[in-house]
Order: C-alpha cells, then structure tokens, then sequence
C-alpha cells in the first residue's frame, strides 16, 4: 500500500506536468470530432500528429465527459476542434474555457465548413477572424478552381497564395496548390496578431453559390483569407480554417490543376501545407528563446553595474530556435538591440556568430541617466522575443575630465609668471635699498 | 427535438465531407492501392490478420504481402490451444482463406469443444463466434461432425433475445437492444440452421424473415431524395459504442448469411438494398483498416447473388465542354466495379436548372459502347446551350427475368453542367456629363486583349460602362459574377454588381451620389472588370485602365475612410538602425597659436627682471643679525613654497590637499612675515627716528 502511494506521488509532477517546449514526448492534444467517422477519413492528418509524438485523445463535442482541465490542472498542451457544426460542447466545455484555454498558453486548431455553428464563429470571431455572416455563402472561384471532372460548381478551389514566410510553412516550396472547399473569413483590421496563411485570388468571392449575386458580396478577391494562423502575444497560436475538408484524406491524396494551368500535380500541395503548418502551430517550428544576456566594457569581462558616458561597451545574446526535438541555434541578421531611455538612443544590428551568439559593440551616448538595453525581436512566425536589463549611466567625474589644455597654456603662463613677479618683487620691495 | 436535428446537420456534414461527389462511383483502383497502404506490415492480432487477408481477397490484389507461413503458426496455435472464442474464430477464419495445414483431430478436438459450450454459452457474442467458428470448421473439414444436436435449442435461445422490433439484445439480462446485435444474432441464426441436423421448423425461420423486415423499417437516411440508406445505432451506455458503418455492416453480414441457407425469399426492398450500396461507397476510401474492412466485405456480400445485386450507375464527368465537344459517358458497374449484366441506359429527361418545366433532351436511350464499356450519347442536341441541367437516368435491363435479381433504382437525377467559351463583345466605356452623354469621350475596348484606357472625370459627371455576353449557341448569357471594382490609390476598393438589360451589361457610376461613398478621396483610380460563372469557360480578371476622380472636398462631418488591413511583411521588418550623435568637443587653437601666446605672455616677467637690473636693485636692506635673517629666508620660502603649491595644484593635486597645505603654510608665514616685517618695520623706524 505504501508502494503504491510512493508510486503516485511521483507520478504527480509527471500527470500534472502541462506545455512545454522542454518536453517532447507525450503531448497531449484533444481531438473534437462531430463524427467518428472524420476520424477515419481524415486519418492521413491524424497520422501525422501522431507520428511526431502527439498523443490525440478523440472524442466526439457533445460528450458530456470531456473537459479540458481538472483541479485546475490543463489535461491537454493542445486542441484540435474538427467539429464545425457542434452548437454546444458537452461537458464544461464552452467558448470561455476554450479561450481560457489558449489564453494560458495552449495551442488550437479550428476547422469550420459550410454550415458552421454560431459556437464555432464566435470562437473565431474572439482570434479575430470573421467568417461571412452569410451561413450559406462558400467561396466561389471561377478562374481559380480546380480542374475536375465531377464538380463543376467551381466552389473547389486551388489556391497557391501562401504567406511568404519559411518559418510557417517550412523552407520546402509548395509547388503544388492547396485544394479548398468551404467559407471564406476576413481579418480584423484591428488585429495585428492575426495573419493570412493561404489567401484566395483575386477572382474569388464569397457567396451562396445557389442563388443570384444581386449585391456585392462581402467578401472578395484577395482579402479574403482561407486558413490564418494566430500568434498571441503569450505565444500561443492557433490555426483557423474555413473548411474541415481541407485536411481530409481525400483532399490529401487529390491530384489537382488549377483552372487556366498546363501542369498537373500528382497530388495536391494540402499534406504538405497542412503537415508544415501544424509543425508550426504546435511550436515544432519558430519557438525562440534567449538566454545569457552579458554587457561589460570593452576590454573586460565582468558586467558593471553602472556605464560612464563614452565608454565603449559589448553586448550580447544567445538565441535558439526550437526544432521540435531539441534547441538549435538561431541563425538571422535581423536581430536588435536597443540602448532606450524613454526612446532609442542607439538601435543596432547585433552580428551573429551561427552558433546562436549575438553580439555587438557601440559607445555608450553622452547623456546620463537610468538606461535599458532593449531586444524586442518580432518576426513574421516567429515566438517574440522581448528582452530588457536595465543600467545607470553617469557623466564624469571632477577628476576625469582633461588637465592639460594646450589651449589654456596662454593663462597658465600669465599667472606663472605673474607669481614669480610677485616673488622677486617682494623679495626686492623688502631689502632693496 | 434539438438533438436529433443536431445529429442530423451531422450526418449531413459527414455526407458532404465524405461524398462530394452527388453519385457514388464503384470500387476503383484508389481502393486498391489504399489498401495496399493500410493493410501494410504485420497485424497484431488474428482479426486484423483475417481483414487485411479478406480485403485482399474481395479486391484480388496481386502484389498483396505475403504473410502465411508465420500467420499459420498462429493460426495452428490458436487451434491447438484453449484459446479464447474470439480468437479461435477468427483463426478459423484466416484458416479459411489461407488453408493451413491443419490436423484433423484438430477441428474434432476444437468442434467437440465447441459443441459443449453452445448451449452454456449465455451471451449472444458468445454464441454468435461458437456458432461461427462451427460452420468455419463444417466448411473447412468437410468430414468433422459438428452438426448440433439440439438445433432448435440454440434456435430458441438466440431468438428469445429478439425485440419486437427487429433488433436484438446482447444477453438476456441486458434490457438494452442494438442493431449491431441484430447483425451478429442474424449470422448466428444462420450458422444454427446450416448446422441443424434435422430441418429447423419452418414457421421459426419465417418469423426471423419478418424480423428482418422489421429491422429495415428502422433504416435511416440521409437526406430527402438521396436514397442513401444506412443502419445507425441509438446511443446506448454500458457497450462501446458502434459507428454507422460498423453497425451497417454488421446488418448486412446478418442478412445475407440468412438469406443464404434459407431457401424462401426475402422480399428486401431493391431501393434500401442499393441504398445501402450507395452508403458504403459514399465513404469513399476510409482511413482506418476497421473501416475498409466493413466497406469492401459489406459492398461484396451486397454483390454475393443473397440479396438483390445493387447496380451503380455513374459518371466519369458531371462538367461537359461545349467548345472540346465532349460526350455524355456512364457507366453501370456493380458495387465492387465489375460489369452489370446486358441494359440499357436510357436518358429519361433532361431539363436546364432555371426551367424545370421545359425539358431539352427527351426519351433517349444511349448507345452502348462494348469495348470501354460505356453508354455514351455522343452529341448534346443543338438546344443543349451553356448552363447547368439535370438530366434523368434509367437503367433498363435486357432480360426482364432477372428485374428481381438486381436492385437498380427508379429515375437516377445527375446535375450536369455544360460549359462553353462565352463571346464578350461590345464594351464601350464613356464619361457622361449629363445623362443623355456626349459621345466625344466614349471609347470602345477590346475585352479580349490587354488595352486599358485613361479617363477623367469630376463629380458632376458620370461613367458608363457596357458590354454584351454571347453563349455559344448565341443566346444571352447572364454570368453570376459581373463585378466592376473601382481601386483608390490608398488600396481601397468599392465594388459594383453589374446588371443586365437584356444581352447588354451596362452599369451607370454618378459620382455625385457616390462622393460620401467614396469617402471624397480624389485621385486615381484603378478599375478591373471581374466576369465568371461556373459554365464559362473563358472566366476573366481584366484591368480596364484607370480614372482620374477629382472629387469636392471633404465637409467636416464626412465618415473617415476605415482602417486598411496592414501588409503583415512590413510590419514585422527590422527597424533602421540609429546611432546616437555624440556632442562636438569645443573649437581649439591649434597648439603652435596657444605656445605663441605663452610666450607672449611671459615676455612682461622678463621685461620687469630687465627693467629691475637697470634700476639697479641691491640687497643691502637684509637683516645682517642672524635671527631677522633667519626670518627673512623663511619667510621668502614660504612664499616661494605657497606658489610652488600653487603649480603643484596646477600639475596634479587636488583642491583639498592644496588647501590643507595651504592653510599650515599660510600660519607659518603669518608668523614668519609678521617677524620679519616687524623687524624691518622697527629698522626703519630707527633710521627715521635718527
């Protein structure tokens, strides 16, 4: 009986343990399904996730024994809500927890389809993104569909407009396009956490493909997003898109050709796509993290604890990426660094040695004060980095400054002199006779 | 009420993911390498071995991985042993595809075994693999006896667990029933009566006939007129819960086992048996092995001459081209691809989505094609224009005997769509300052090419623009999207429907009633004509030129022009780097000037030291007595000693020692100075005094 009590209480930390980059195995997602059966037609996506050492608990939205944390304790690092047309989770679950959920830092995935639930569009609505308020609107392209011989309705579409950023996507090009069926959402123009992943052309609108288009519609061209990826600033992110399909087997397996293309791809760019960007969404891929801040005077090595003015100074850095299995070093020429009082008074471009140390010298300015040495790194994909070590620096002291001015020769001599007058003079005044 | 529209939106949503296609296509080549990817490697256990090696075997693959000689020593084992009744099933039931080996004493010791155990068995799973695994070895040892006994025991025990509507329960102490248990109790039925040594009673088989009939009046399906048909299971606690396809398969392996040691007939519909084939192929090419294995053995039991053969008809294409003069194929396969007996496809109807009324295509049987295998109408009549239609199939049969062996449906609905390259002619574009327009500033555009125009126009004025769409067969064309898009400089855009009169487009921008609209931001503006459908082939993005827009100035109440998204690349660059600009040191002479001066300013100590030599000065006033002389020299250096202080100051110390040192000489000199001016003072006084 003891043995057993022992045995759990060392198993505590290790059940209790939640999200880290630290820990690769056993990660845990929670899977919401409408169906079981998506969990068999979208296996190939499944698969993937499982195969990079997630660990996917299935289980369908209106279960009314799921929950996403007990005791207070998150159960799951991750959340995957292949339920579009759920109207109330079971369980505790509901659009708070979920928010709460990504507010502590967990990452999620939403896939949405036609018909999508008001629960499902207000959960997208609060990462901000807004699906068309048109419940029976998909996205139509006419130049840019699909070439196929069975859907003529041109709301399959091929889609090659990815975001230019090798961190979300991975550095593999996609050749092929991504095949899409389902509704488009815009950004919010607020939002400047929010990015377009894959966008629609600029042929492509946002209608109920049935009716006639009598008005404009409210979605149209290239502002139209089809999945956007969310980085909030606790660095949890989430993945949104407007079709469930998207990750289906079929979709994965697809040949496919754009309208107006000669070339015809085996097999469409959507695992490719899908793969890369779940790397990301799950922090496989642009998790960075700093350590060993170190500043001292030119020369030496040990860090003051306050600056003169016009001393000369190095700062560095180390920065590593996460690669999903270990920490790499950070390679980049953009990385800054900032002397800031109130305002930058030097901004510079720290140099890199390609093994993850950053590092540059400047001078310190000529005014003193309270100082921070300031690095906020934010790039395109990339966990932001937001660095700051504050110093005081001091002017000279009395005795610092310079003694010898040739400049001021002119007034030491006249004075000088003007004593050794005084000398003689008294010297004469008082025994001259 | 909410629950059940709920799972239906559901089930809706799952057809639409699974099925895009409207008509589910046969059995293909997708299947087979599928499962060739599936089936991959070694299975964990006997019943996944026993799937992978019945998929292989529906499908006839030829490459399959070749896994008998160690999946037979498994096998042999499994028999050999007491080994659990799942187990022994399903080893049998690899035994029966790969036929091992296997001793005959064996299948007597297993069957004896077995025999014992059916009538302790309490469970209808229990019964159902002791019941299975018994026909298994009958078919396998032809010569082992394993007939029952007391069939007609075993018969009354499995159908005492029948509910009254169709379904059955797992045990008799479980009040719960399920259509799954319906499927396994079917099978096990069947096997009683194949193993019955004497005839079962016949009036017991028919009320298991209409239980099946019963059975198939709880079917659901998806839809309205789909005619998708499938066997759900209500949620129940307790058991694992079984998808759809499970319990539908499981239905299916119930009823056609059944139906195939009776001998009556069992009058399931035609439409709910090609509903169901329907059903499993809508699934298209499942992820899970589980899942396969239920699709293809269902799909070929369906095939197995028990029940009605379901029929498919469907098309290679739904989309046709008018401008490559595409032919109308179909093809009418069995569920598992292969071909349909002697018929007719005959094209019932066909009518455009817009007038269901009018029918354009009337009564007319396709031809049959023998070497693909197609039923091909190879020319669309001349009224078949661009535009979307639905045509009605039927499927006759040659040889009317064999209607009631074949499940073909009624009237088959396929929506068609008929594309075309569509002409665009026509386009003028002017601008207006009245209404009736002057025709100086109208230009004609080519939509075809890649010419643009530059116009201008201010807010009293407007703009016209028109153009006509022609259909192949040279009827109007209305595309669903005409959108003319009007792009300000500051990347904000204003969309226009344009409507049609008629053949001709025409779209009339007043710009005065559009000034608020356009935020009054004057400039250039960039326009592009947007034209598609889903049955023009020649669907175009064109930029049509551009418009100087001189707009009035903005009142102060005007709505300001909303936020733009941001371009996320800029936002997230590197910043310019700043450098901080240190304070000039101050101007200097340069060194030579400043020594020049000094030498400057010591020339008037030498003059003085000149002029002193000239006046002649003497020393003849110093004390002579030793004491006032003593004085003297102190007192001269202490002074001497204060101004070299003074230069010590200059050359390296600080202020505080200058005047600590300062402050004792300064006492001694008081003392010294005021002895020796005393002194002199008294010798003066004396020289006067005398």
């Amino acid at each position: 009986m003891a043995k057993l009590i022992f045995v759990f209480l060392t198993l505590i930390p290790i059940l209790c343990n939640s999200f880290t980059p630290e820990k690769t195995s056993d990660r845990r997602i929670l899977v919401l399904l409408d169906d079981f059966a998506v969990k068999s037609s979208h296996s190939l996506f499944f698969k993937s996730l499982q195969s990079r050492g997630f660990d996917l608990d299935f289980k369908l939205a209106d279960d009314p024994k799921i929950a996403l944390q007990r005791y207070g304790q998150y159960l799951y690092d991750a959340l995957v809500l292949f339920s579009p047309t759920i109207e109330r989770f079971g369980g505790s679950i509901d659009a708070a927890a979920i928010l709460d959920f990504v507010d502590s830092g967990h990452d999620l995935i939403v896939a949405a389809d036609n018909n999508a639930s008001d629960l499902i569009r207000e959960i997208a609505t609060e990462c901000g993104v807004d699906f068309d308020e048109d419940t029976s609107a998909v996205v139509v392209d006419h130049s840019g569909y699909a070439v196929s011989a069975t859907e003529g309705d041109h709301t399959l579409i091929a889609s090659d407009d990815f975001i230019k950023s090798d961190v979300i996507l991975g550095s593999k090009k996609i050749e092929a396009p991504v095949l899409f069926q389902g509704i488009g959402h815009s950004l919010n123009p607020s939002n400047s956490l929010v990015l377009k992943v894959l966008s629609a052309s600029p042929t492509a609108f946002s209608a109920n493909p049935k009716s006639k288009l009598t008005s404009p519609p409210s979605l149209l061209g290239s502002s139209i997003s089809l999945v956007s990826v969310i980085q909030a600033r606790n660095n949890a992110r989430i993945l949104i898109s407007g079709s469930l399909s998207v990750f289906s087997n079929r979709f994965f397996n697809s040949g496919v050709q754009k309208a107006g293309s000669p070339t015809k791809h085996d097999k469409s760019g959507n695992e490719q796509f899908f793969t890369e960007l779940s790397k990301w969404v799950l922090h496989e891929r642009g998790h960075l993290k700093a350590v060993n801040v170190q500043h001292h005077k030119v020369g030496e090595t040990n860090e003051p604890s306050i600056y003169r003015i016009n001393d000369d100074l190095e700062y560095s850095v180390e920065i590593y990426e996460w690669s999903g299995k270990s920490w790499e070093p950070y390679v980049a020429d953009d990385v800054q660094v900032q002397f800031y009082m109130m305002s930058p008074y030097v901004l510079k471009t720290l140099s890199n040695d390609k093994k993850g140390r950053f590092f540059t010298s400047f001078k310190v300015p000529d005014v003193y004060g309270v100082f921070q040495f300031k690095v906020e790194y934010d790039r395109l994909g990339y966990t932001s980095l937001s660095l700051s070590k504050q110093i005081p620096v001091r002017p000279f002291r009395h005795n610092e400054y310079e003694r010898f001015i040739p400049a001021a020769y002119p007034y030491y001599g006249a004075a000088f002199s003007m004593m050794a007058g005084f000398f003689v003079f008294s010297a004469v005044h008082l025994y001259n006779k | 009420m909410a629950t059940i529209l709920a799972k239906f939106l559901l089930l809706l949503f799952t057809i639409s993911i699974c099925n895009a296609v409207t008509i589910p296509t046969p059995i293909s080549d997708s299947h087979r390498s599928a499962a060739l990817q599936l089936f991959h490697g070694s299975s964990s256990s006997l019943e996944e071995t026993y799937e992978a090696l019945r998929v292989f075997e529906i499908l006839a693959l030829e490459n399959k991985p070749d896994v008998s000689s160690a999946t037979c020593q498994n096998v042999v084992e499994n028999l050999g042993s007491s080994s659990s009744l799942k187990d022994l099933f399903y080893a049998l039931k690899v035994n029966g595809i790969l036929k091992c080996k296997v001793d005959r004493a064996v299948f007597q010791g297993t069957a004896s075994r077995l025999k014992a155990t059916v009538n302790d068995a309490s469970t209808l799973v229990d019964i159902y693999y002791t019941i299975g695994s018994l026909v298994l070895i009958k078919d396998q040892a032809p010569n082992v006896d394993v007939l029952l006994a007391d069939a007609d025991g075993t018969f009354h025990s499995i159908k005492a667990l029948s509910q009254s509507d169709g379904r059955w329960r797992y045990s008799s102490d479980n009040p719960e029933s399920s259509t799954y248990a319906a499927g396994l109790a079917l099978e096990a039925l069947a096997g009683v009566i194949s193993l019955a040594s004497s005839e079962i009673d016949q009036s017991r088989v028919n009320t298991v006939k209409s239980d099946i009939l019963k059975l198939f009046d709880s079917i659901q399906k998806y839809g309205t007129d789909d005619g998708t048909f499938y066997f759900d299971e209500k949620f129940g606690g307790g058991r694992e819960h079984q998808g759809s396809l499970s319990t539908t398969s499981s239905v299916v392996r119930g009823v056609t086992s059944f139906a195939a040691v009776t001998s009556g007939k069992i009058d399931l519909p035609g439409d709910k048996v090609l509903g169901l084939a329907k059903f499993f192929l809508g699934i298209g090419v499942p992820g899970s092995a589980k899942d396969f294995f239920n699709q293809v053995e269902s799909l070929a039991l369906l095939e197995s001459k028990r029940v009605p053969i379901p029929l498919v008809l469907s098309l290679p294409a739904t989309v046709y081209s008018l401008s490559k003069k595409d032919q109308l194929k179909v093809t009418v396969n069995t569920v598992l691809g292969s071909a349909a007996p002697p018929l007719t496809v005959k094209l019932v109807r066909a009518f455009h989505t817009d007038a269901k009324g009018s029918a354009v295509i009337e009564g007319k049987e396709l031809q049959y094609d023998q070497s693909s295998g197609l039923h091909v109408l190879s020319v669309f009549p001349d009224n078949v224009d661009v535009g979307t239609y639905v045509f009605v199939f039927e499927i006759v049969l040659h040889d009317s005997g064999s209607e009631n062996d074949y499940a073909i449906g009624g009237q088959i609905r396929v929506p068609i769509y008929v594309t075309g390259i569509v002409k665009v002619s026509n386009a003028e574009i002017a601008v207006l300052d009245s209404d009736l327009g002057s025709d100086e500033t109208q230009k004609t555009l080519d939509l075809a090419g890649t010419d643009v125009v530059s116009l201008s126009a201010n807010h009293l004025q407007k703009l016209r623009f028109s153009f006509q769409l022609t259909t192949p067969h040279g009827r109007a064309f209305k595309p669903r999207q005409v959108l003319l898009k009007l792009r300000h400089e500051t990347k904000y855009e204003h969309i226009f429907v344009v409507r049609n009169t008629g053949k001709k487009f025409e779209i009339i921008l007043d710009f005065l009633g559009l000034v608020d609209k356009f935020y009054y931001l004057s400039g250039r503006y960039d326009f592009e004509l947007t034209v598609g459908d889903a049955v023009m082939e020649n669907s175009f993005l064109r930029p049509l030129g551009h418009l100087e827009l001189d707009l009035p100035e903005a009142p102060e109440k005007a709505a300001r022009l909303p936020p733009l998204p941001v371009d996320p690349y800029s936002r997230y660059g590197p910043k310019a780097e700043i450098g901080h600009l240190f304070r000039a040191p101050e101007k200097r002479p340069p060194q030579n000037v400043s020594l020049a001066f000094l030498i400057l300013t010591l020339l008037p100590f030498i003059g003085f030291l000149v002029g002193l030599l000239r006046l002649g000065v003497n020393f003849k006033n110093f004390p002579s007595s030793a004491v006032p002389a003593t004085y003297a020299i102190l007192f001269q250096l202490g002074v001497a000693a204060v101004l070299l202080l003074y230069v010590l100051f200059w050359l390296k110390l600080d202020l505080f020692t200058t005047l600590k040192a300062l402050g004792f000489l300064g006492a001694f000199l008081l003392f010294v100075g005021h002895r020796i001016l005393s002194h002199l003072g008294s010798t003066s006084a004396k020289l006067k005094s005398a």
